[in-house]
């Protein structure tokens, strides 16, 4: 009987592979078009899973583009993007921006934050009040935190990147940036800053986790450093989700393509290749 | 296309194409009427796109005049103009740290590449022999051709160290730094267009010139720069305009730090790099929104008063 | 210039003159070699970085978003197919109006206006274009992010320069050429046509020429009107699929992409660029040198 069994068995597989197939078939002949608009910080995952997504499905057009995270859900409520990618939960309010009524925010990732500096600064953790104190400009010398006697040069992003919306209440507890200074200047998009802490001496920011290289430092805020393990387990506090928001509950591609960006095979294969975290592994 | 039919029927002989005609129609069509119709047609051609060329303009300042007036619902004219306080999260909206460091921006750019660009476009015109010439013109072509994204990277990496070894000073960003990448990126095109335009100057001019005794330097500075100040001023203008309106190159060079560049290497920043910074990152419907296009519009103002002194400048010249 | 200048009877004025002149040989020669380095430099220090590790699955490769190794083929075509659109567009348009200005316009101020108008526009920043082209295509007429809203609004980018540059072109046409062909009898059309564009014909080429090349680094437009995205296959030419270019590439490389080898293919794509402008020069200007040449021989 084992070997009926077997068979059974394999045929059972064979079904279902067949059948999964046949599923495949049947969603490709799923159409229609997206436009995804919004974070740049998304942009990776948005373009690796729309490459997935269509090979599955060769009928659905993706189109994505990123402006700052504001464009996304603001592109959501003109009706000139299907999804919008956000930094940050749209449906509620966040400083300086309010909330998007009528929407629906989809957690897509865990995107972990570090504090980052250049290799010439001799500093590898500051404690939650060291980052107000330096990121709101009321200490401008390394020495006053335990490194060498020289000016911190704050890079800063623009207004409006997720990222600093996320770095200000998570890192520094909500406290105000500076905004002018001699040592202080903004960037545009998270590239921009990794060269400029890359190349500027003395300099301090902070980035995505994954933009992190080995030409820079990423420091231990209160003691626990910025990996992944530390950001699962709850001890690292700098991080947070990824949304993609859409005009009340999504229909059509539009669905299929969030189910599959949520979905297990996604989450543990590319996107955490891309170095974010899948949602599944916070509690 | 116009060219060649012409051709075609002005090469036909006039009692061949008249009897043609004459057999297949009634009426005779000759020769005078077709060219005055065809004339008649391309000049209303050139209208046309004229027009369109217009109403395109047009439609793009009123988009922006529209978006920017409503700024001023929230805030007084006064306050955007002549004050220093941006900071839009408190609901301030001055202006003047952008528009100063336009003109500081522009005005430093133009003293730096003006010089420069002209002493190339007559070394390229004067100086260097035809084959040379016709190698090294493209090659200044190429560089209007490099992205400004790629500038900004250069400038970052390469220019923005040196300045600061120079200098001592702690970053490097600032106004010295945009300037100069900035003087890299209109110096081909003023230089192009300024050799295209001495080059222009007839031949017999500077032969003259030199028949009466005249040095080279003489000649150039008195007969073929003065002659050729048409197309030189012209290719200033569209260096400054370059100048005043590139924001991807100098975003990344210039701090965009919101406050007045009382110094060369202090962050500051200029209307164009605050439009780039922080257009995609507002509400649509915000008051900051507004402003951001009132300073688009407003940099369309500034370039235009800046042409127009231009050409003010030059009609007196050629008065005096 | 030895005979010219004992044949000079004003010594004393030779004397400073001799010397201004040797002051100016000097300088010119200095600046002009020193900018000629310079952009050698520059030249070499882009395309150094780049070209050695030039391949054909790098030029005809798909991007990757995680491995290395991607390529940026469609963006590459993208990049030759916006551009060819938005000049097809653009060029007549703006030599008509060009030539409007320059022989057909009344000298009333409303052209003054109009032309100072024209310049001015040259100098907005290229975003603002693309925000007229996202109320344009995107808000407007709804056809989402694509190729042919990203080539219309490069064109209307292209448009100012290009009116003001054949203008100011058909400007510098010396008077008698044109005063010749009235009096053979000439129409307007024939010597605008036969005379004053031949003419002019260099200087509107260097301006096209500026044109194409500012059109093919153009990132901040493309990125507001026609995506980031390609539609992930080679040879697309549907006018409505996303139309991300190569300079928009290299801006997303530079500014968000996590692959590994992102310095390298932004290294790359910047020599590709580079190159390409070498390469469109040239396109634009053997005609002209083979005229030259046969107008001479």
């Amino acid at each position: 009987m084992k070997w009926f069994k077997q068979i059974t068995i394999a045929a059972l597989i064979a079904v279902i592979g067949f059948s999964s197939v046949h599923v495949a078939d049947a969603a490709s002949k799923l159409s229609g078009k997206i436009v995804i608009n919004g974070s740049s910080a998304l942009l990776p995952l948005t373009l690796q899973a729309a490459n997935e997504f269509k090979k599955a499905n060769p009928k659905v057009k993706i189109s994505a583009s990123a402006a700052g995270s504001i464009t996304g859900p603001q592109a959501v409520r003109k009706g000139i993007a299907d999804i919008g990618a956000v930094d940050w939960d749209a449906t509620k309010d966040v400083p300086g921006f309010k909330k998007f009524d009528g929407q629906v925010a989809h957690k897509v990732a865990v995107i972990p934050f570090a504090t980052v500096v250049n290799k010439n600064v001799g500093v590898s953790n500051l404690t939650t009040k060291d980052l107000q104190g330096i990121f709101s400009g009321k200490i401008k010398n390394w020495k006053d935190v335990g490194g060498k006697d020289a000016e911190i040069i704050v890079v800063n992003r623009t207004f409006g990147s997720g990222t600093r919306v996320n770095f200000q209440d998570k890192a520094l507890a909500g406290e105000d940036f500076m905004t002018k200074g001699d040592n202080y200047k903004e960037v545009k998009t998270s590239g921009d800053m990794k060269t400029a802490i890359e190349t500027t001496p003395n300099a301090i920011g902070y980035m995505d986790l994954a933009y992190v290289t080995d030409k820079m430092s990423a420091l231990s805020v209160n003691g626990v450093a910025p990996t992944e393990a530390n950001v699962i387990n709850g001890k690292y506090k700098v991080w947070g989700y990824g949304y993609y928001m859409t005009k009340g509950q999504p229909t059509g591609a539009v669905k299929e393509f969030i189910a599959y960006v949520q979905s297990a095979k996604f989450q543990n294969g590319s996107l955490k290749k891309l170095k974010f975290i899948p949602i599944s592994a916070m509690k | 296309m116009l060219e060649s039919s012409v051709a075609a029927r002005t090469g036909s002989k006039p009692s061949e194409l008249g009897g043609s005609i004459i057999a297949g129609s009634g009426k005779p069509f000759d020769r005078k009427k077709r060219l005055f119709a065809m004339n008649r047609f391309f000049r209303y051609i050139c209208i046309a796109s004229a027009c369109f060329v217009c109403l395109i303009l047009f439609l793009i300042l009123i988009l922006m005049f529209r978006t920017g007036v409503l700024t001023f619902r929230d805030i007084s004219f006064a306050d955007f103009f002549f004050s220093t306080n941006w900071n839009p999260m408190e609901e301030q909206y001055g202006a003047l740290i952008f528009i100063f460091g336009t003109f500081a921006l522009t005005a430093l750019t133009l003293l730096i590449s003006v010089p420069l660009s002209i002493a190339i476009a007559v070394f390229l015109s004067v100086f260097v022999p035809g084959w040379l010439k016709n190698a090294l013109r493209p090659i200044l072509d190429l560089l209007v051709g490099i992205p400004s994204v790629v500038y900004g990277y250069l400038g970052l990496t390469v220019l923005i160290p040196m300045i600061r070894n120079v200098t001592g000073s702690g970053m490097g960003d600032g106004i010295l730094a945009a300037a100069l990448v900035l003087t890299i990126m209109v110096l081909p095109t003023i230089s192009r267009i300024s050799d295209d335009a001495i080059s222009a100057v007839p031949r017999k001019y500077s032969d003259a010139s030199y028949a009466l005794g005249a040095t080279r330097f003489h000649t150039v500075w008195k007969v073929l720069l003065p002659s050729a100040r048409s197309g030189i001023m012209y290719a200033v203008i569209l260096g400054m305009a370059r100048a005043i309106g590139e924001t991807m190159a100098v975003v990344m060079v210039i701090g965009n730090t919101a406050q007045l560049a009382d110094s060369l290497l202090k962050p500051t920043s200029v209307l164009t790099s605050n439009i780039v910074m922080q257009i995609s990152n507002v509400p649509f419907d915000s008051t900051w929104n507004y402003a951001l296009y009132l300073m688009g519009f407003l940099l369309l103002v500034i370039s235009i008063l800046m042409i127009a002194t231009v050409r003010w400048l030059q009609r007196k010249g050629v008065q005096g | 210039m030895k005979s010219t200048q004992t044949a000079n009877p004003f010594q004393g004025v030779g004397k400073m003159n001799r010397l201004n002149n040797r002051v100016f040989t000097l300088l010119v020669w200095i600046i002009g070699a020193a900018a000629i380095l310079f952009i050698f430099g520059l030249l070499f220090l882009i395309l150094e970085a780049g070209l050695p590790n030039l391949t054909w699955d790098f030029l005809f490769g798909l991007p990757s978003e995680i491995d290395e190794g991607g390529g940026i083929g469609p963006t590459l075509i993208n990049s030759f197919y916006i551009l060819g659109i938005s000049l097809i567009i653009a060029i007549p348009l703006g030599m008509a109006a060009g030539i409007y200005l320059a022989e057909f316009a009344p000298d009333n101020k409303l052209i003054g206006f109009v032309r100072i108008c024209v310049e001015a526009l040259a100098s907005v920043p290229s975003i603002i274009f693309g925000l007229f082209g996202i109320a344009l295509f995107v808000e407007f007429f709804q056809i989402g992010l694509t190729i042919l809203g990203g080539a219309v609004s490069l064109a209307f980018l292209n448009l100012p320069v290009l009116v003001r540059v054949t203008e100011e072109s058909l400007r510098a046409v010396p008077k008698e050429l044109k005063s010749a062909s009235f009096a053979l009898g000439g129409t307007h059309l024939q010597t605008i046509s036969r005379v004053l564009i031949p003419a002019a014909l260099t200087g509107i080429v260097t301006g096209i020429c500026l044109v194409a090349g500012r059109a093919f680094g153009e990132s901040a437009v493309i990125i507001l009107t026609a995506g980031v995205t390609t539609s992930g296959e080679m040879w697309d030419f549907n006018l409505f699929s996303p139309g991300a270019t190569l300079a928009v590439h290299l801006w997303y490389v530079q500014s968000e992409a996590i692959v590994p080898d992102a310095q390298q293919i932004a290294q790359k794509a910047a020599a590709v660029l580079v190159f390409v402008v070498l390469f469109i020069n040239l396109v634009f200007r053997i005609p002209l040198w083979l005229k030259a040449r046969k107008m001479k021989g």
